[in-house]
């Protein structure tokens, strides 16, 4: 490993530390308003990234630590566009164009001289909805604006991949290679970088995109070029990896608007991407760190981008929780033939549940199987029939009190105080949970505040939507700081944004020791968020363990239409294909 | 297109039968009682037939007949009545509007109110079954006011989906038809003070010959004047009332069609600070909860018409017992202790009121003290309001202060032992209430037995427990005034006792029952 990566790797780690720790997450949206939702959607795309594209992870990795930085900038940052692409829209963009920042600065830094006179043009998110884009690297030294764009690449998935270019795979893993290769490698890449980055600019602005599109054509071709002659045997050797990787493919470059970030804030958001991507991913070498502060900023973009990839196609969900079962913690939560009927209809038949403390630990089930009529009975808020449920070592339903002081509920269609507003509700329920005054108060600003509903605290709650709705729920859920949330379908209706906000507030949760049992039908949810997984069907637990072991070789959306029944063929539905006008 | 409409008409009112035996034995006495009351209508009217005074009939037949179809407009608007049919529903089926509004203003004949009325004016026709012509324009004009009152119920019902479709209007609805109510009582009142011994027959034809040519009694006064011989009046009015039908059929036309295309409105939404009540009560969880059942008082349409009941109830019971004559000194006793024993049993179904969102409480471990006393508070602070305030002005105009003792313990014993009351059986015995957002009118569906056992039981509870207090006032009204001092002391005494046996078992019923509690609520 040179010694450029080394401090890399430090640095990125901290950063996926950073990531989840509440305090800098906390902390940045207040300062600045509009970043949280950047990291959001950089955080989504990063998950996307990852499902899609896998391979080339090591080949990356190997590429970072043998080489240069500077060849592999380009490629990575093609990458990381590439990924982020995929996951579309304006997030997708935004990470993309917040990489390529990185990437630009990186490579400005590292050519022209690592100083930083050079700025990094980010292209903002928002100006870029590009898409297909391929992300150029370059960025202006000089002249802001100009910038360079990136494009994101259209990692998007295998397919897209697949049929893109070739050529820019190869050029991609010519790059890598490049980076391996060494110095002169380097310097080849960093030329040709600049290079793009100049003509980038050159296009810039308005021009537009098809210039930008052309360019960043360009660039890599070149770079792959440059790279070339001195990276073929290490092409050779990461050959089959490097191809992987690049989805490069299709350019797209948005170039709209550029903002030129000063070298902090492209740090900031790539650390937040890198961050997440690490956390996410967990991949092998959670060093990977970002490049920017470091000089090597280009390796540093590249590094969190391979990995991204890489890891995404097989068990995207699995790696976020590194330690999905912690099989020495202690059981939390343990519910043995817990049964339930409703005269004749037997909704719960003995459903036995084990859940450690420190889980992420998702329910899953067809309509009717009897998991809103579980939860119910976990917190306390349904008799069932037969069957124990304790709660850290307290029986729920010999000793309700003590059970539901650690329990918090966010129950599926059950009405709130709605002739309150959110902020009485709020007020009403830490109350209720035995919170005193100024506990109350501190802790619903801090929850408005998370969940985004400080607009929204004088309003009744009546008049709130669905997902507003659900968030102030969610939040009168966790005012009093429970052992457990037990959470029922805890995203229905809550917009993307929301989501990934929520979901960020219980992973670190969970990191810190708190439970969470939730319900969804969002199989790509419960497996992109839990660690361990129930799978209830017609009352009874037909599965639970792990995310990995549930779902063995298939994904986990399959094992559950698997277990629910199987896909039942639409037969006699012709009809439906001749349209009646 | 008409058919289907019916048969999911008789579908809806079949499905009416499939719930809990209870309901259906509710609906079946309601049915046979609908069914009795129309029977005995037809046969007045039959003989009717037989009695010569033709103008006696037409008088009462239009004034009575006007208010059936005053009612069939106006009743739909102010209860706001869940519309099975709405014309909303069939927005998606791509039906052609003429056609739709049409099926639907049919599909209104199947329905009890439709059927009553449809027996009702076939004895109409009975009673004017006086000539070959008489009867033809009878019938005609039976089939007309049969058509305008369906289409006016069919009108109003879509104005009310139309105009109190948000949440706040619908609340509205119910306290614009508390506000009729009030503007009525003069006019009561006016009623009241006719000498009708030597005037009422007068002034009755005056106004029925009025109404004959309005839209709402011109179909009546057609077969009755032309009994009368009257013909060419009866023709016009025979005209007023085909016009009126074809308006309202328009109306109902363009109703149709705007409703169609007006999936709903947003309601305004309106901005509160700070934490209202929450800021004044104690920060534990008695006074939150006090706080939350003051501020649903203050923004619940449910808990105003209960508040507005208060006032009027005294008003329609010391109303007619003025007019009966019974000394005014005497009557002004009434008032204070009639209010308390509304207001204690307002309170007798308050979990059902909070609907399903009682979850918190279960979820919460909320003491059963807590939410029984916090619930209290705000029918106290207005217990004691009235008590206190409508004691003096009683006592005022009773003219005999002595007088005062007993009130006050007659009126505390009735609230509070009301309180207790409630505070026992809204926890151990809800029964289905109105639900949050509906119209405080639209009271659902339950003709649960134990709904009415609950009620009258805690009614007469109230009641028995207040006897002794209500006989020592008595006595000491009628007989010994030192009695009065005996009914405070037995009025307080026996109101403390209830309202904190009934706070006791309450909180028992409360902390044991909570899920069965939430249960009840989901089931509602």
């Amino acid at each position: 490993m040179p010694p450029n990566s080394q401090p890399d790797e430090t640095t990125i780690a901290s950063r996926g530390d950073d990531a989840p720790t509440p305090e800098e997450v906390a902390a940045a949206p207040k300062r600045t308003p509009r970043k949280p939702p950047v990291r959001k959607t950089q955080a989504k795309s990063a998950e996307n990234t990852a499902i899609t594209a896998n391979a080339a992870s090591t080949a990356d990795v190997t590429d970072d630590e043998s080489a240069g930085p500077a060849a592999a900038r380009p490629a990575a940052a093609s990458k990381t566009a590439a990924s982020r692409t995929t996951p579309s829209k304006t997030a997708a963009s935004k990470t993309a164009a917040s990489k390529a920042a990185a990437a630009k600065a990186a490579t400005a830094k590292s050519a022209a001289a690592t100083a930083g006179a050079a700025k990094t043009a980010a292209s903002k998110s928002e100006a870029t909805k590009s898409t297909t884009a391929r992300l150029t690297a370059a960025k202006s030294t000089a002249a802001k604006t100009a910038a360079a764009k990136t494009t994101a690449a259209k990692a998007a998935s295998l397919k897209s991949a697949a049929e893109k270019s070739t050529a820019a795979r190869a050029n991609a893993a010519k790059s890598a290679e490049a980076r391996n290769t060494s110095a002169e490698k380097s310097t080849a890449a960093r030329s040709a970088a600049a290079k793009a980055a100049a003509a980038a600019r050159a296009r810039t602005d308005k021009t537009a995109r098809s210039v930008a599109d052309s360019a960043a054509a360009a660039e890599p071709q070149r770079t792959a070029a440059l790279a070339e002659a001195p990276g073929r045997t290490v092409a050779e050797r990461h050959g089959p990896e490097a191809t992987t990787m690049p989805k490069v493919a299709e350019t797209k470059a948005a170039e709209t608007k550029f903002a030129e970030l000063e070298f902090a804030e492209p740090e900031i958001f790539e650390p937040n991407i890198a961050a997440t991507e690490t956390a996410v991913l967990k991949i092998a070498e959670p060093d990977i760190a970002e490049p920017r502060t470091s000089e090597p900023t280009a390796a540093p973009d590249v590094k969190p981008a391979l990995k991204p990839v890489a890891k995404r196609t097989p068990r995207a969900a699995a790696r976020k929780k590194p330690a999905p079962v912690d099989k020495s913690a202690p059981v939390v939560l343990s519910v043995s033939n817990l049964e339930k009927r409703f005269g004749q209809n037997v909704a719960v038949a003995g459903v036995d549940l084990e859940v450690r403390a420190g889980s992420f630990f998702g329910i899953v089930g067809p309509n009717g199987a009897g998991k809103t009529t579980t939860l119910s009975m976990i917190t306390g808020l349904l008799r069932p029939d037969t069957g124990s449920i304790r709660v850290h070592g307290i029986d729920v339903w010999a000793d309700p009190l003590a059970a539901k002081r650690i329990i918090g509920v966010l129950p599926d269609r059950l009405r709130l105080f709605d002739r309150l507003t959110g902020a009485q509700l709020l007020y009403y329920a830490g109350i209720l949970r035995g919170l005193d005054d100024e506990t109350v108060r501190s802790r619903s600003a801090d929850l408005a505040a998370a969940f985004g509903l400080d607009d929204a605290l004088g309003r009744l709650v009546a008049d709130y939507s669905a997902g507003m709705t659900k968030k102030i729920a969610l939040a009168c859920a966790m005012i009093h700081s429970p052992r457990v949330l037990v959470l029922d379908e805890p995203f229905e209706s809550v917009d993307p944004v929301s989501a990934v906000n929520v979901t960020e507030i219980l992973q670190k949760y969970v990191a810190s020791g708190g439970t969470v049992v939730l319900s969804s039908h969002g199989m790509d949810l419960i497996q992109r968020v839990c660690d361990n997984v129930a799978i209830i069907v017609q009352g009874s637990v037909l599965a639970s363990g792990t995310i990995d072991e549930v779902r063995g070789a298939m994904s986990l959306e399959e094992k559950f239409v698997e277990l629910a029944g199987g896909r039942k063929v639409a037969e006699g539905m012709e009809w439906l294909h001749s349209f009646s006008d | 297109m008409v058919a289907q409409f019916l048969g999911l008409k008789l579908r809806l009112l079949a499905n009416l039968f499939r719930r809990s035996p209870w309901r259906v034995v509710g609906l079946a006495i309601g049915l046979l009682y609908g069914l009795a009351v129309a029977i005995a209508v037809v046969v007045f009217l039959i003989t009717l037939r037989f009695v010569g005074d033709v103008e006696v009939i037409r008088t009462w037949m239009i004034l009575v007949g006007s208010l059936v179809v005053l009612g069939f407009f106006v009743v739909p608007l102010v209860l706001g009545i869940d519309d099975s049919m709405d014309p909303r529903k069939f927005a998606l089926f791509g039906v052609p509007n003429r056609s739709l509004s049409f099926a639907l203003a049919v599909s209104a004949l199947i329905g009890v109110p439709a059927v009553m009325l449809a027996l009702v004016l076939i004895g109409t026709v009975v009673t004017w079954s006086r000539g070959f012509g008489e009867t033809i324009l009878a019938l005609v004009a039976a089939a007309i006011l049969l058509a305008t009152c369906l289409l006016a119920s069919r009108v109003s019902t879509g104005l009310a989906g139309l105009l109190l479709s948000t949440r706040r209007s619908r609340e509205f609805s119910g306290v614009i038809g508390i506000l009729l109510l009030v503007l009525a009582a003069p006019i009561v009142v006016v009623i009241l003070t006719i000498d009708w011994g030597t005037e009422g027959a007068g002034i009755l034809t005056d106004v029925a010959g009025v109404l004959g040519w309005t839209p709402l009694g011109a179909a009546w006064a057609v077969p009755a004047d032309a009994s009368s011989g009257d013909w060419g009046p009866a023709i016009l009015k025979l005209l007023i009332a085909t016009l009126t039908l074809g308006v309202l059929w328009l109306w109902w036309q363009g109703l149709v069609a705007r409703m169609l295309v007006t999936p709903g409105r947003e309601a305004n939404l309106k901005q509160y600070s700070g934490l209202g009540w929450f800021d004044r009560m104690p920060h534990n969880a008695l006074g939150a909860i006090a706080a939350r059942s003051i501020t649903y008082w203050g923004r619940d349409s449910r808990y105003w018409v209960a508040l507005i009941m208060i006032p009027i109830v005294p008003v329609l019971v010391v109303l007619p017992l003025t007019i009966a004559g019974i000394p005014a000194n005497y009557l002004a006793l009434l008032p204070v202790p009639l209010m308390c024993v509304f207001l204690g049993w307002t309170m007798h179904n308050d979990v059902a009121y909070d609907n399903t969102a009682i979850w918190l409480h279960v979820a919460s471990g909320t003491r059963g003290v807590a939410d029984r006393i916090g619930r209290l508070v705000p029918a106290l602070f207005a217990g004691i309001l009235v008590i206190g305030l409508g004691s003096a002005i009683s006592v005022y105009f009773f003219g005999d202060w002595a007088a005062l003792a007993s009130v006050l313990g007659v009126s505390t014993c009735i609230l509070l032992a009301g309180l207790g009351f409630s505070s026992y059986t809204s926890a151990r015995f809800p029964y289905p209430a109105t639900k949050p957002g509906d119209s405080p009118f639209a009271q659902p569906q339950a003709t649960d037995t134990a709904a009415a056992i609950v009620q009258s039981l805690s009614f007469a509870g109230t009641i028995i427990l207040s006897l002794p207090a209500l006989i020592f006032a008595i006595l000491g009204i009628f007989s010994d005034p030192a009695w009065h001092l005996a009914a405070l002391y037995a009025g307080v005494g026996v109101g403390l006792l209830a309202v904190c046996a009934g706070i006791w078992l309450g909180s028992r019923a409360f902390e044991r029952r909570g899920p069965e509690m939430l249960a009840s609520a989901v089931r509602a």
